[in-house]
């Protein structure tokens, strides 16, 4: 019990006489965690947006006027049972009608046309949406079919093909980079984290072998180490979190303007900033603790 | 005390140590250990704190066999072994009161035990005014003090010193002395590895001479030599 408490104040004092070194660890673990949060921002403004621009992305089933209620009913059972389908909504002739006067309304000629027909020459619409854009092709190939030939007079698709293949592939490479990014810096957060930690080891080499040479136990020298390392985790955590939180409500009007919630990074980051700070933290912990565990190996054998 | 029988060390091929040396130092002996440079004399030191441990041979202290010393044994025996460095070896960040009570701390001993025993042991050594000093404000010679206080705090059977005037001036390496006669007096065994031929010859103490990694001369109260005599 007594070497418990002697190993917590043994660290302190560590910390407050190499208070230069301590300074320039925990500044280190700051700037690193700084880049981690960064790349986190940056996956999730890009998951955002890619999300908001596929959600943006729709085809229009257009069916014939001819036809009939129970064939319409048809090709909407059809759609809905699609696995790659997650939307399905449907528009009657009615409300296609309507909707194509409220869009073409300051134009006198269309309307005119329009009252001169005795029958609405528009047909019901079906608008879908699929989990990701590749499917869409999938969807029109099960529609075109003979039995269903006579009933889908058009599909938007054909238009739009070209333009959601480049934003599937756009967005997927996206991804992909900002992924491979992110691992990257992990890498590099993790080599500076662990040369900085040898460093600070390297110039206490002395002290341990000393410590060693009065009879002191493995674990009472990696001891203080331990504790500052659970230290150091907290106090660069805790920097991190609000520096980034300072951070989200700079970059949010900007965003917002983007992504069409002028709060995103900051309600984001409220409602998972224990999950965050845990994950940061033990994150920080266990690469510290290795770092330093493996740094004092060699000085230990003495 | 302590018993060394046929030890050897080699470091290497064309590297020796020790060279199949018996040797045997008896309770409260003062051994000056000499020889040239490269004889193995700091290799006995380090043997005897286990810090290396021998090609073949036993070493024996108090009883015990530290020839084959598990690693989690090695701190039990350095608490038992005071031990003196030329390079003075103290912890920098701690002042001269935590460095002779962190040898008592290691061992887990209680607050009130070290609260009582560092100060007196600081004030045989004479620098009880400048307890709360850093080792860099203080002279060699003071810091050598506050590791020969460190070595005594925990009371040792036996003082190991490497060369502990190494770093001193005369005046300083007489205090020095004085102080380790002393301990001597009190009945622990001192063995100290020096070049100081001044410091050997005034001792009149037993003085074992290395050559090569061999003991070629033991003599009961000897004087500073180099070869067999």
């Amino acid at each position: 019990m007594y070497s418990f408490f002697r190993i917590i104040r043994f660290a302190l004092q560590d910390i407050v006489r190499n208070i230069g070194l301590s300074f320039m660890t925990v500044f280190v673990l700051v700037l690193m965690l700084l880049s981690v949060n960064t790349l986190l921002f940056i996956r999730l403004v890009t998951n955002e947006a890619t999300t908001s621009i596929r959600d943006q992305i729709d085809v229009s089933i257009y069916l014939s006027p001819d036809a009939t209620a129970d064939e319409v009913d048809e090709v909407y059972t059809y759609i809905g049972s699609l696995p790659e389908v997650t939307q399905a909504t449907f528009f009657s002739q009615e409300e296609v009608l309507q909707n194509f006067r409220t869009l073409y309304k300051d134009n006198e000629n269309i309307l005119s046309s329009l009252d001169e027909l005795s029958d609405n020459p528009l047909g019901a619409t079906i608008v879908i949406k699929t989990k990701n854009p590749a499917d869409y092709s999938k969807v029109i190939d099960d529609l075109s079919v003979p039995e269903y030939e006579t009933i889908v007079e058009s599909k938007t698709f054909t238009d739009t093909q070209g333009a959601i293949q480049k934003i599937d592939v756009i967005t997927t490479n996206v991804e992909h980079f900002s992924f491979a990014l992110t691992a990257f810096f992990a890498i590099i957060a993790f080599l500076i984290i662990f040369n900085t930690i040898r460093v600070a080891i390297y110039t206490q080499r002395i002290e341990i072998s000393i410590k060693k040479l009065v009879g002191a136990t493995n674990w009472f020298v990696r001891g203080p180490y331990v504790v500052t390392s659970v230290f150091f985790s907290i106090i660069s955590v805790g920097i991190a979190i609000i520096l980034v939180y300072a951070s989200t409500g700079f970059l949010d009007p900007y965003l917002g303007v983007v992504l069409g919630d002028s709060q995103f990074l900051t309600n984001y980051y409220f409602s998972h900033i224990l999950s965050l700070a845990g994950i940061q933290f033990a994150i920080v912990f266990f690469l510290t603790l290795v770092s330093s565990m493996l740094a004092m190996r060699r000085y230990l054998k003495t | 005390m302590i018993h060394l029988s046929s030890v050897s060390k080699q470091y290497s091929a064309d590297s020796v140590g020790l060279a199949d040396v018996d040797l045997s130092i008896e309770a409260g002996e003062f051994v000056s250990i000499v020889g040239q440079s490269g004889t193995g004399k700091t290799t006995l030191i380090k043997l005897l704190i286990a810090e290396e441990k021998p090609t073949s041979g036993t070493i024996e202290i108090g009883g015990w066999d530290i020839s084959r010393i598990r690693q989690a044994d090695i701190p039990l025996l350095r608490r038992q072994i005071g031990v003196i460095f030329q390079d003075f070896k103290l912890l920098s960040k701690k002042t001269v009161q935590e460095n002779v009570a962190f040898a008592l701390q290691v061992a887990g001993e209680p607050y009130k035990r070290i609260r009582d025993i560092v100060p007196r042991v600081v004030e045989i050594v004479g620098l009880k005014h400048k307890m709360d000093r850093y080792p860099h404000q203080l002279s060699g010679g003071e810091q050598q003090r506050v590791v020969i206080a460190r070595s005594l705090v925990h009371r040792p059977k036996i003082i190991v010193a490497d060369e502990p005037t190494g770093n001193l001036d005369s005046i300083n390496t007489e205090e020095i002395m004085e102080i380790l006669k002393k301990i001597n007096e009190f009945g622990t065994t001192i063995v100290l590895v020096t070049h100081n031929r001044d410091i050997v010859n005034q001792l009149r103490k037993r003085v074992v001479v290395l050559q090569d990694g061999k003991i070629i001369s033991d003599e009961r109260h000897g004087k500073y030599h180099l070869s067999a005599t």
